[in-house]
């Protein structure tokens, strides 16, 4: 449009920035709230101002901490090798969908109705499938598993978004060039849908760090990060929980920022080598 | 404590032997009667107990692991979870943990292992409560809901039916117990609470919460409406289903009413909920009273005139044990002999609970916690919890007295009914209405 | 390796094993236990594997089912017209009205952070803001706008929807704007070139290219409110029952027949409002364009 704002990007700019807001609101309590003074609760008002809360974080036993620890980096483990997965299988079975095939109705209804059925309903499915088989459940395999059906569905939306976003006509002149099937997809598809591949690792990586129905039960004898709070609440909490929301979000938004740049100069790269490509 | 040691000691050298024994009868290689068998071949021997959060924590695991000699792995799991866990995958897990609105689903199920008498050592100190069904004075208590007596001895070996007469067979050890009673908060309400039939008085509508759910919030809502005269029962806590409709009925009705403020799933949400001034008089569990004064508010845990809900969780092992791994099962039973010894029951006391094993604790505690935790003296100096936090002042007296001025007067018992499927049913309805 | 051809029916089907796999074993396995269980009679913590109908007579005539569903299907349309509008005002903003990419996607990334913290404590973070001494009310307080502190801001419909909306309106947004970056400029700078106005070509062109974007974000607004318990059990402070609500109380009774039941209901009626959307708009005859 235009190169002269007009007064609907002021009103539309007032509008985005108040969602910011109304986004922030309760993170906002969460991380001022976990500046509490000691003596402080989990609810305003502020009885002062200290880093105790993260301090009593970072000491093993202390007051409604449990073992966030262990848990931390469990769910960490966890979540960037769900988004891994993710990431592959759900590129896959996008792929397949670049064409209609016998099938491929069950294949898109089956991830449908694994975003619906109750998550404990899977959970406790696998469970029970497991124990008749006589397998005991471990993080490595059953835990993947379960959560890699929450995750999943989710990556193929993206794909179906992200290929269908896609000029097929660039494809079509790579193969009138004489491109074959895997150089084709190394050189044209993939830098097309790159963001999309980056988005499902980050949506496979923030389903699994979120998910307990699912893996709860067939994750073996760790807990996960929001298995451990959930437990947590069970007892006397402290505004060490917001002090755990305030590290996670700073945590995340160096992973965001990390991923990113890193995409970025990945993009710039391939760029460069294409255009090396052409000369 | 050093009578405890040796104590200690003496069943150590005993396992050094049974486990011995074992090994041969195993035929596992081992030379028999090797006399650091015990210890070496326990090394290695991994227990996982599940557990609540009041139960399963690292410093409790951290202690065991430095007195046992071999590894306790702990893990916090919310009920739902965790009796989902015993139920499909019994074999995962050593020793659990759960309280009296889990009982009834063990009957007959063969996942719990009946405990020998005989192998838990502390069992002729335990409370009456739990030994004979009876308070310290030998007087029998309400039987209303899930006393700690319905299900504490197995019938027989085969752990499939309890029985309310002492056997030689434990269902469970148990580990803590409390009597709750309605909070207040001194500072809002329009007049002083006596009764639970105050719960559901006019002046405090919109203002009160219950806990969520048929095992505690039913029979604290039927306490409730028995004391206010708008209800009569042959046993709260265990209803009949001509009581289950009337009762549900009346609650719909003071829903719409705009009676609740709300229901709260987890302590943390009860708590919020008096802290933040959003209820002034509530169900609640005794340390979320206690953790509401400690953020300075004034939060009253009184004794009222029909009594207290009392409560405890057990500590059981898992029948997979009998059948496994002697070296195991002897591994278990020494760490659930350790978990009443000392070290953890005093941890958890200073947080409020109460120890099944009251004597033991006064020898391993300060004087000071003792008196205040248990005889309900005035403390003699600050009541400090075991993270290092002022809990009260020197001066302060416990709300509700000693153990036995708090103990002694349960009117009902946190319960699983007989009719649960009906009570459920209908506990929706209320929900959607 | 170019000499070597597949037909394109079984490189789709390579393709989509893994994803296939998975969905089998993991979630049509548990589904197909589950519509067993759900014709099986139960007790304490138990299913007895007997062929039993009350599971199935209760839920078609009780009225629990009706108002559960009336309460979900209310909800849902609320949060589903507030989250389109706001889905579609702050898309229509990032995408044509924020010029450079480098803000776009700062903004983007601001709008995702927030969910990266744990749901229980978001969840918990709701207390100090709505509550009746929360910063809301103080601050209404504070602005003499109110005398006494107000309770409906928290445990009420009213905090259901607004947290609904906090944490759906991205679901929606971004479905829009991956729809809406599909819209060749030049289209939308033919159709100002002939004078339309900016709320025009919304109406004339913006709209009726990003139904498929619609779709997805309704797909993502439909199963998030229909699945969901965890929410509405949490600030409607347990007041409230929908049919996930249901499920869930007699999962935490361990009464797995009637929740059974329950949940292939909920399966049957969410999978024919997807289907139902998916004949309107084919995203995957999209994708074929």
């Amino acid at each position: 449009m235009g190169t002269k704002r007009t007064t609907s990007f002021y009103v539309l700019s007032f509008v985005f920035a108040a969602f910011l807001i109304f986004l922030y609101g309760p993170m906002f309590c969460v991380y001022l709230l976990s500046f509490q003074g000691p003596e402080g609760g989990m609810s305003f008002p502020m009885r002062g101002f200290s880093t105790v809360w993260f301090e009593t974080l970072f000491t093993a036993g202390g007051r409604g901490v449990g073992d966030i620890h262990n848990s931390f980096i469990r769910s960490l483990r966890l979540g960037a090798i769900v988004a891994l997965l993710t990431m592959l299988i759900g590129l896959a079975v996008g792929m397949s969908f670049r064409r209609r095939y016998p099938g491929g109705n069950f294949v898109f209804y089956s991830a449908i109705v694994s975003m619906i059925v109750p998550g404990i309903f899977v959970g406790f499915g696998i469970s029970l499938t497991l124990n008749m088989l006589g397998m005991r459940p471990q993080w490595w395999y059953s835990g993947i598993g379960a959560q890699l059906t929450w995750s999943l569905p989710f990556a193929m939306l993206i794909m179906f978004i992200i290929l269908g976003r896609m000029d097929k006509s660039y494809e079509e002149a790579a193969t009138d060039l004489g491109a074959n099937s895997f150089q084709r997809f190394q050189y044209v598809i993939l830098p097309l849908i790159l963001p999309g591949v980056i988005g499902m690792f980050m949506a496979g990586f923030t389903s699994s760090y979120e998910e307990a129905a699912r893996a709860g039960l067939n994750i073996g004898t760790g807990n996960t990060m929001p298995m451990e709070l959930t437990g947590l609440l069970g007892a006397a909490t402290t505004p060490v929980m917001f002090a755990v929301g305030t590290l996670t979000t700073l945590f995340m938004f160096t992973m965001v920022i990390v991923t990113l740049l890193a995409s970025w100069s990945l993009a710039k790269r391939r760029q460069l080598r294409l255009t090396a490509h052409h000369a | 404590m050093s009578e405890q040691e040796s104590k200690g000691l003496s069943r150590r050298s005993f396992m050094k032997g049974a486990a011995a024994t074992a090994g041969a009868a195993l035929g596992s290689g081992v030379i028999t009667g090797f006399p650091t068998y015990w210890a070496q071949a326990s090394k290695d021997i991994t227990i996982t107990h599940v557990g609540s959060i009041y139960t399963t924590n690292p410093t409790v695991a951290e202690q065991a692991n430095k007195d046992l000699g071999f590894t306790i792995q702990m893990q916090t799991l919310d009920n739902t979870t965790l009796i989902n866990r015993l139920l499909t995958q019994p074999e995962t897990v050593d020793v659990a943990d759960f309280g009296n609105t889990s009982m009834g689903y063990f009957k007959n199920k063969g996942i719990l292992m009946a405990i020998p008498v005989s192998e838990y050592k502390y069992w002729d100190q335990t409370v009456p409560l739990f030994t004979q069904g009876t308070y310290a004075d030998g007087k029998p208590y309400s039987m209303q809901g899930y006393a700690p007596i319905k299900s504490q001895y197995w019938a027989d070996a085969s752990a499939q039916e309890y029985s309310t007469a002492p056997t030689d067979w434990l269902v469970g050890i148990p580990v803590m117990y409390n009597a709750d009673t309605l909070g207040v908060r001194p500072d809002l309400v329009p007049h002083k609470v006596e009764s639970w039939g105050d719960f559901f008085n006019s002046d405090f509508a919109g203002k009160v919460a219950l806990q969520d759910g048929v095992n505690v919030g039913v029979p604290d809502a039927a306490v409730a409406l028995e004391a206010a005269g708008l209800m009569t029962y042959v046993d709260k806590g265990n209803m009949t289903r001509e009581e289950i409709d009337k009762t549900i009925d009346l609650l719909i009705e003071l829903k719409r009413a705009g009676h609740f403020r709300s229901f709260w799933t987890n302590f943390d949400q009860s708590v919020q909920l008096m802290a933040s001034g959003e209820v002034i008089l509530q169900s609640m569990f005794a340390p979320a009273a206690t953790e509401v004064r400690t953020r300075g508010i004034a939060c009253q845990y009184l004794p009222l005139k029909e009594g207290s809900r009392g409560w405890y969780i057990f500590q059981s092992a898992m029948a997979h044990l009998d059948s496994g791994d002697k070296l195991r099962r002897d591994c278990v039973m020494e760490y659930m002999n350790w978990c009443n010894s000392g070290f953890n029951g005093v941890y958890f006391s200073r947080q409020g609970f109460y120890s099944s094993v009251p004597d033991l604790m006064k020898a391993q505690m300060s004087e000071n916690d003792y008196g205040y935790w248990y005889e309900g003296k005035p403390a003699t100096a600050d009541i400090i919890d075991p993270f290092g936090k002022v809990m009260e002042k020197a001066g302060a007296v416990r709300d509700g007295g000693s153990l036995w001025d708090r103990m002694g007067n349960v009117g009902i018992w946190n319960t699983l009914m007989d009719e649960d499927r009906y009570l459920v049913r209908r506990w929706q309805d209320f929900m959607a209405a | 390796m170019s000499s070597m051809t597949m037909s394109p029916r079984i490189a789709s089907w390579l393709q989509a094993t893994p994803f296939t796999l998975i969905m089998t074993c993991l979630v049509m396995v548990p589904l197909a236990i589950i519509l067993a269980v759900s014709f099986m009679d139960y007790g304490f913590a138990e299913i007895i594997p007997e062929f039993y109908l009350g599971n199935w007579t209760d839920l078609f005539r009780s009225s629990l089912t009706v108002d559960t569903y009336a309460t979900v299907f209310r909800q849902l349309a609320m949060v589903w017209s507030i989250t389109l509008v706001l889905g579609f005002t702050i898309s229509y903003y990032l995408v044509f009205h924020v010029r450079s990419n480098m803000w776009r996607a700062i903004f983007l990334a601001a709008c995702a952070i927030p969910f990266w913290t744990s749901g229980p404590i978001r969840m918990i973070s709701w207390v100090p803001l709505l509550g009746r001494e929360g910063l809301v009310n103080q601050a209404l307080f504070g602005m003499g706008l109110i005398d006494q502190p107000i309770s409906w801001l928290l445990y009420s419909e009213f905090s259901v929807i607004l947290v609904y909306v906090n944490m759906l309106t991205m679901a929606m947004a971004g479905p829009i704007a991956n729809s809406m970056a599909k819209i060749s400029p030049s289209i939308i700078q033919a159709a100002r070139d002939q004078g339309a106005s900016e709320w025009q070509v919304i109406q004339e062109v913006i709209i009726p290219l990003i139904k498929p974007g619609i779709v997805v974000g309704t797909i993502f607004i439909i199963t998030a409110v229909m699945g969901d318990g965890f929410l509405v059990r949490a600030m409607s402070g347990n007041q409230m029952n929908t049919p996930a609500v249901a499920i869930m109380n007699e999962i935490n009774a361990f009464q797995f027949p009637p929740a059974a039941a329950k949940s292939v209901v909920l399966l049957v009626i969410v999978l024919g409002m997807v289907g139902l959307l998916l004949r309107f708009v084919d995203i995957r005859k999209e994708l074929a364009r």
